[in-house]
């Protein structure tokens, strides 16, 4: 009796190894692409999606909202997605490990480097705009002062309350390498805030001075103006497709593709989409359609 | 200290020599000198505690003496292959020990089994061992659970001598079973060892079972040995443990004694 | 009832996580029990040594899943791949289950059974083969059944270091605020778990001596 009963275990998982695998469709005729679990990642993932709808026969699937660069990364790795969205910065100190510092064409080049050499991914051309982090201040007080850089609004620092995000503060080439590179000195300690509440209170005039993302929605809604970093201190963050070489040698049309979006999103392209999607409330794939026809870019 | 002397030059099947064992600072046998001889039945006999489940197991290796020899045909226990031991000595224990996911069939014919025996010869010496101890052949595809405890004990006994060994350790092989099923089965002990001569090393501390089944029967109180004496003898002992045990059985014990002829 | 919807149409992810998310289980299990089996066999021989190797085996139970993952990070070709360290993880946690299912099995295997074996002649490995593991099966089965329930919820959250598998679908619709992706994930993993706690216990009850 149990010689029979180990039989039929065994059979069973004999077929259920046969089986499921045939359930799951092979990578041969599509391409999945993912992003990572915010707007903008979400908004690229969704263009290189379209775009390469539109230009090849493939179909594509879309892993969005993955829940960082870590699991993109093994996601990668591991072969569950082709494509996704990455910065070249993040790239450097995330994935790579290695220390920030160089303009953005040789960190473009040390990390398409090091990807392909050391796991075979390779970095598509830059889409174009720089989501590095965006200093800002109330557009209205950048014009009274007459002030564009950061060098210039280090003299006005000590009357203003700044507000800064708990991750900026932690981060090495966050708070405290600012305020190193620029000599910046605030009235008072700096308030840690969520995110997302830090242009309001800018707008609000809680705080004067805070830092976000460049491309972040709100700065031509609410009239909020980037000071421009000109000692070059933050590190660049080109948004870049990463790709697995497999990929791109079984499906040699996507990099035709790819190379149509080189350069297209400039910054204030990009800080519209965010504003779109996040506070007017549109669909991702129009807002991404809508673009794709503007420039001509979609068949 | 009292010696058991062999009658006969022959080598004794069994003989212990001077043998102590302790366990946890626990002496549980001291100075056990004795010997059993080819083709009897001796019963060790005494309350619990005494040490006589102790002096079996030490026939088998099942413990071993502190110090002292236990030898088994001249063989000291010490110098000798244990598992070949085992393997020629029948041992019944009173829960009986059948293992429960296999047959009676498979039971009975173990032993032959790890020995080798070619399965045909495996299965005719099942048949016959179950013809000899009383068990209908039927129940040779039957489970233990599905036995009575009297059928459970035959196939302890059938599974014992199924590699025909010369030596029989039984360990209070009757103590589970009810008063009728016990009678049954000791008088079937009885005419077994008439046929077969076995060497039956017997630890019972029920007098009568001694008096009945033992050649001899050899009294054990606090590990040590007080007395080896013939069933007849033992009744009428003075010795101050003996008749202690059979005031404690009262009765007539005498009959049963001199019923046996041996 | 959308996210009945939403696998149909997205059958072929579903069917491609729920793969991820039983080789995870799959290969985390056998390992737990090629390691667990003998582990459990030689401490029921030798008696001084369970105490320290299920106490041990408690620890490594009692470490939160997701702080599991994140030690053993750092480890060398290991933690370079989230799959690997997944099933590393994994079968950590699995191996409390069988080690102590098997040893208990084989302690409470009817002790006059193993002593009229013994006198008997069986030698140690032929009274392990054919008396202690024979009658130990439906327990360790047990354990072992219990191990495979533990990973398939332990392997939904190994999803949140990117070894992938159903609990994917679960984190991404934690992160899209879309109930019928997290459905997607939480109910297929729901799914197995109830299949193979069945599935064994039948086969468990099965083989019971």
């Amino acid at each position: 009796m149990n010689r029979s009963i180990a039989t039929g275990v065994g059979a069973l998982c004999v077929a259920l190894i046969a089986f499921v695998p045939a359930c799951a469709p092979s990578h041969a005729d599509r391409i999945v692409i993912g992003s990572k679990n915010f707007t903008e990642s979400f908004i690229l993932g969704e263009l290189l999606a379209q775009e390469i709808e539109g230009h090849t026969h493939l179909k594509v699937e879309r892993r969005f909202y993955l829940a960082g660069t870590y699991i993109c990364q093994q996601a990668m790795l591991a072969g569950r997605i082709d494509l996704y969205p990455e910065y070249t910065g993040t790239a450097l100190t995330a994935v790579l490990k290695r220390p920030v510092g160089g303009d953005r064409q040789s960190v473009y080049n040390q990390v398409k480097n090091e990807y392909e050499s050391r796991f075979n991914l390779t970095l598509g051309p830059s889409l174009g705009f720089n989501d590095t982090f965006a200093m800002e201040i109330r557009g209205e007080d950048a014009r009274r002062l007459k002030i564009g850089t950061l060098t210039e609004a280090a003299a006005f620092a000590p009357q203003w309350k700044a507000g800064f995000g708990y991750e900026f503060m932690e981060r090495p080439d966050g708070y405290r390498g600012l305020v190193k590179t620029y000599g910046l000195r605030f009235a008072e300690p700096p308030r840690i805030m969520d995110l997302g509440l830090l242009a309001r209170a800018l707008n609000d005039h809680q705080i004067d001075f805070a830092a976000g993302n460049a491309t972040d929605g709100l700065i031509p809604a609410l009239d909020l103006f980037v000071l421009a970093d000109d000692k070059h201190y933050f590190p660049p963050y080109e948004a870049v497709p990463v790709i697995r070489k497999q990929t791109l040698e079984l499906h040699p049309e996507v990099a035709a593709a790819l190379a149509n979006l080189y350069g297209q999103i400039s910054d204030q392209e990009m800080r519209q989409m965010n504003y779109a999607v996040d506070h007017q409330h549109k669909d991702v794939r129009e807002v991404v359609a809508e673009f794709l026809r503007r420039k001509n870019l979609n068949r | 200290m009292l010696y058991a002397m062999s009658p006969a030059a022959e080598t004794p099947v069994i003989e212990f020599r001077d043998v102590a064992y302790r366990v946890d600072g626990h002496e549980i046998l001291d100075a056990l000198n004795l010997q059993v001889r080819r083709g009897e039945t001796l019963v060790l006999l005494g309350r619990s505690g005494s040490g006589k489940t102790s002096t079996l197991k030490l026939v088998n290796c099942l413990q071993s003496a502190s110090s002292g020899d236990v030898l088994v045909n001249g063989v000291a226990n010490r110098d000798a292959d244990v598992i070949a031991l085992r393997r020629s000595i029948g041992y019944v224990i009173q829960e009986v020990g059948l293992l429960p996911h296999y047959t009676v069939r498979q039971n009975v014919g173990l032993v032959p089994k790890i020995s080798g025996w070619p399965p045909d010869r495996i299965s005719s010496r099942v048949e016959d061992l179950m013809k000899l101890v009383g068990l209908n052949p039927d129940l040779a595809s039957r489970y233990p659970h599905q036995l009575s405890g009297g059928q459970r004990q035959r196939v302890g006994v059938a599974r014992a001598l199924a590699a025909d060994p010369e030596i029989l350790l039984m360990d209070e092989p009757f103590g589970a079973l009810d008063p009728l099923t016990r009678d049954e089965l000791q008088r079937e002990f009885l005419a077994l060892q008439q046929s077969l001569q076995k060497t039956v090393l017997f630890v019972t501390h029920d007098l009568r079972e001694a008096l009945r089944l033992g050649s001899r029967i050899a009294l054990m109180e606090a590990g040590r040995l007080v007395t080896v004496l013939p069933p007849q003898e033992f009744v009428r002992s003075e010795d101050r443990w003996a008749s202690a045990y059979v005031r404690a059985f009262g009765g007539d014990l005498g009959s049963i004694a001199d019923r046996r002829s041996s | 009832m959308n996210f009945l919807r939403f696998i149909f149409e997205n059958r072929g992810q579903v069917a491609e996580l729920t793969l991820e998310h039983l080789w995870l289980v799959g290969i985390s299990t056998l390992f737990a029990t090629l390691i667990g089996i003998p582990l459990g066999i030689a401490i029921a021989r030798r008696s001084h040594l369970d105490k320290p190797v299920l106490a041990t085996a408690n620890i490594v139970q009692t470490i939160p899943s997701l702080a599991l993952f994140g030690f053993l990070l750092p480890l060398p070709w290991l933690g370079a791949r989230a799959d690997r360290l997944a099933i590393l993880a994994l079968t950590l946690y699995a191996l409390l289950p069988i080690i102590r299912n098997t040893y208990t099995g084989i302690r409470s295997v009817d002790p006059s059974v193993v002593e009229a074996a013994r006198g008997m002649g069986l030698t140690d490995s032929q009274l392990l083969y054919q008396v202690q593991l024979p009658l130990a099966v439906s327990v360790i089965l047990s354990g072992i059944r219990v191990a495979v329930v533990i990973s398939v919820g332990m392997a939904t959250i190994a999803a949140a270091i990117g070894a992938g598998g159903l609990g994917e679908f679960i984190f991404r619709g934690l992160a899209m605020v879309d109930n019928s992706v997290i459905l997607a994930g939480a109910v297929p993993a729901a799914i197995l778990a109830l299949v193979a706690d069945y599935g064994l216990g039948w086969v468990e009850r099965r083989l019971q001596p």
